[in-house]
């Protein structure tokens, strides 16, 4: 198999995030720089060092998904099958289409906790081990690309990556992949992740979360915000959107995966390099053809400074040109799903000519000495995007997107 | 696709042996690995044994760096250990970029996500310890690997219940193909935890729930359950010319690799052999091989009613008049169902077949089922020479894969 295969387009968006439901009302705000930050009320804080977190507070999942099957299902499938039928609808992909040649591939990196986070309680706190199979069977992570499988009849492959906070990049990656290598013509590509309280302690216990707000960059950042969200993209192969006549979005390049194999929590210029330098290289791109970077951009200070020196180690001389930005200062850190939405995020721009922004960004920090979009959405020529991701055991992806034209 | 894919290396920690001689010797004995339960107490339970595994991390790994990791991370790393010794590989700065990890595995992060969740809930949030954190995420087992091996190439965790062992074979293999990378150390693990008992036992999964002795007898008249256990193996898969290259012991090619999914309720997950026959017909066609092509069938039955007369009819409906002859077990008889690595295990048993030149027995075979009327090889192991092993995957929340492995040369 050459790298030069079939050619992979976008032709679907699904959204649900803290700033909207459906990618429209999500771009919009995000140019509008609107933060979806609030106090959490899914659990209790009152003993957390920290409140607030990116929980998605105008999600009804009614308006998708039958109350009767609600039941059966843990929090991120509910996530996973409402984005899932925007994106389909999105795509206009009608029942017709055959069903053998479509997968779906999610990534996550806490999948179903929520789940286990009910059952613990009520073993540990009220003594009760009566849960009903309701509960039990939505444990297994692998349940949610199982129900988006069942609800829309996808009959390709199938397959969960918990490769924490880049999993919608391997997500879209091996999507892309599949249909390159011909094995598939559409995937159902994303990522999901429901606010958790596991993760919302860990992260406290490692002082790594911002007390009020999300501020990627700022010399005075003091965190990430734990978040959640389900982002999911319709890719297709180039031949099978043009035979349906479908709007294109954006086209796949390639993209680069690297470890650092150095620390579980902590990242490595190294490692984040190598992963730019390879989804480059496979997308046969150079240095200077990239437009827009989608930062990591947790917030953190370990994460914001290790990212801007490898951007600049990467890009050289030419680092303070290319505008660098973070959705994660508007959505908080949404996990397995924040580089799925980061992914349709770098769509819209390639798409519309138009950047979002870091918001809450107020004093420079000379560390991170990039052009990281300030405050306001800027409109300028994108056409390409470098969309990156950094996870929990230096698991690396950066995804390449470009403006599609047809040769 | 002009690259192949082949197997140089294998590291396995089974209920029945701890490398591949002995857990190949294990299965050819027709031994089995069950015993009471040490790990947790199971008093609570009607259930006491299962295919625990007894190891000593720090004899394959030291002591240094194992503290603070959990029960899969010591499993799977010690499955590298060996993998990379017996396959004589040698990691360096120049080929690491393009030496990559691909592990199946669901519920390996369990038992650390409820024990950290636990000390929240009872000593508050602000006393749990930190340094337990990194273990709740999934992918925490693949990237300790990296750690420990300096592999830097890419890691990858894949979690699709029973079929991410395959799964994780079948996404390293693509890898080799589209040159992603040129070794990649691939498989599965699965820990016995409280946890994860549990569940299936409340799920009325576990033979012996109803305070029957337990007994694992796949395609068995007396099936009732699984026996869960516990497992964690690695296959060493490499670009076929990479391996020469470097004059490896070539142990099997991969032939081809399907996979398909099958429609399933909300309310009940249940087997359609449809997906497991599509996965099937798709391994079949992507090894150039009629049905006929294959001499062995390393089956996923784990001794439940559904699945093993699931597998049973798809045999039947894929290979047609050939199904009778041809011989079909399940070593799940013998080390449990290790869920994540139970695809892993049954790859390593069917290379085991290739290169021994025997067929693994279903043990504990005693009463016929007339729904389930295949050669399942019972009781004893055959002496035979094999070229090729179909090895397969079925989950009931409607994953399915499906790999051909075959002899090399």
């Amino acid at each position: 198999m050459d790298k030069d295969g079939k050619r992979v387009v976008i032709t679907g968006l699904g959204v649900i995030s803290s700033i909207g439901i459906g990618w429209r009302e999500f771009w919009d705000n995000l140019i509008k720089g609107k933060s979806g930050i609030s106090p959490v009320t899914s659990f209790d804080t009152s003993n957390h060092f920290t409140h607030n977190g990116g929980e998605i507070k105008n999600f009804n999942p009614e308006d998708f998904i039958p109350k009767g099957n609600l039941k059966y299902l843990s929090r991120a499938s509910q996530l996973a099958l409402a984005a899932s039928r925007l994106a389909i609808e999105d795509a206009s992909l009608s029942k017709d289409t055959s069903r053998m040649r479509i997968g779906a591939i999610l990534g996550t990196t806490m999948g179903s906790v929520q789940t286990s986070e009910i059952i613990n309680e009520l073993m540990v706190l009220h003594g009760k081990t009566d849960f009903g199979d309701e509960l039990l069977c939505q444990v297994p992570t692998h349940s949610s690309p199982s129900v988006v499988g069942s609800e829309f009849n996808l009959l390709g492959p199938n397959f969960m990556f918990s490769t924490a906070c880049s999993a919608g990049n391997y997500a879209i990656g091996y999507g892309f992949d599949l249909i390159r290598f011909g094995k598939v013509e559409i995937v159902l590509a994303g990522g999901i992740d429901p606010l958790s309280k596991v993760a919302f302690t860990g992260f406290n216990q490692f002082s790594a979360v911002a007390p009020e707000r999300c501020q990627p960059f700022d010399k005075n950042r003091k965190g990430m915000m734990v978040a959640e969200g389900a982002g999911i993209l319709i890719l297709e192969s180039l031949e099978n959107a043009l035979k349906r006549k479908v709007p294109i979005y954006a086209e796949i390049l390639g993209y680069g995966l690297s470890c650092d194999a150095q620390h579980m929590t902590q990242p490595s210029v190294d490692g984040i390099s190598e992963c730019m330098i390879k989804a480059m290289h496979e997308a046969g791109i150079g240095k200077e053809d990239v437009d827009y970077i989608s930062a990591h951009g947790t917030g953190t200070l370990a994460n914001d400074r290790n990212e801007c020196a490898a951007i600049k180690g990467v890009f050289d001389s030419l680092y303070k040109n290319i505008p660098v930005s973070s959705i994660k200062s508007m959505l908080g850190h949404t996990m397995g799903a924040a580089s799925a939405l980061e992914a349709i995020t770098c769509a819209l721009a390639v798409k519309n000519d138009i950047i979002p922004p870091t918001i809450n960004y107020e004093t420079p920090d000379p560390e991170c000495d990039i052009d990281c979009v300030p405050n306001e959405a800027r409109r300028q020529k994108v056409n390409i995007a470098l969309n990156n991701s950094y996870a929990f055991g230096g698991n690396n992806a950066s995804l390449v997107l470009k403006k599609f034209a047809i040769d | 696709m002009d690259r192949s894919v082949v197997i140089t290396g294998i590291g396995v920690l089974s209920p029945i042996g701890i490398g591949k001689e002995a857990f190949w010797e294990g299965l050819k004995k027709g031994r089995a690995g069950f015993k009471n339960i040490s790990l947790f107490d199971t008093s609570n339970f009607n259930v006491h044994i299962a295919g625990e595994i007894e190891f000593d991390p720090v004899e394959f790994l030291g002591k240094k760096g194992i503290r603070d990791l959990d029960r899969s991370t010591r499993l799977i790393n010690s499955a590298s250990k060996l993998a990379i010794d017996g396959s004589r590989l040698e990691i360096t700065e120049e080929n690491t970029h393009y030496t990559g990890v691909s592990i199946g595995t669901t519920f390996g992060s369990l038992h650390s996500i409820f024990q950290f969740d636990r000390e929240g809930l009872l000593e508050g949030p602000r006393f749990v310890n930190p340094s337990h954190f990194p273990n709740t995420v999934i992918n925490s087992p693949a990237s300790q690997i990296s750690i420990r091996f300096k592999i830097k190439g890419f890691n990858t965790t894949i979690s699709t219940g029973f079929c991410s062992g395959l799964d994780a074979v079948y996404y390293a293999s693509d890898f080799i193909k589209l040159k992603r990378a040129d070794i990649i150390l691939a498989g599965g693990v699965e820990e016995l935890c409280e946890e994860t008992f549990l569940g299936f036992y409340k799920l009325g999964y576990l033979s012996g729930n109803d305070g029957s002795d337990p007994i694992c007898c796949p395609f068995d008249m007396r099936r009732n359950g699984i026996i869960l256990s516990e497992g964690a193996v690695i296959l060493i898969i490499e670009d076929e010319e990479h391996a020469l290259n470097r004059g490896a012991d070539i142990l099997a090619k991969v032939m081809g690799y399907g996979n398909s999914f099958n429609l399933t309720g909300y309310k009940k997950n249940r087997y359609e052999g449809i997906g497991l026959k599509n996965a099937i017909s798709i391994a079949l066609k992507e090894a150039s091989l009629m049905p006929e092509g294959i001499d062995y069938v390393c089956s996923c039955a784990n001794s439940t009613k559904e699945l093993d007369r699931m597998e049973t009819e798809v045999i039947k409906g894929v290979f047609g008049e050939y199904a009778n002859k041809i011989p079909v077990s399940s070593i799940k008889s013998m080390i449990g169902e290790s869920f994540s690595a139970s695809g892993a295990l049954a790859l390593t048993a069917a290379i085991g077949a290739i290169q021994r030149g025997f067929i693994p027995p279903t043990i504990n075979y005693k009463e016929r089922d007339n729904l389930c009327d295949l050669d399942y090889v019972p009781n004893e192991p055959r002496q035979r020479d094999i070229n090729t092993v179909l090895v397969t995957s079925a989950d009931p929340y409607g994953q399915n894969t499906a790999v051909v492995v075959g002899k090399y040369g």
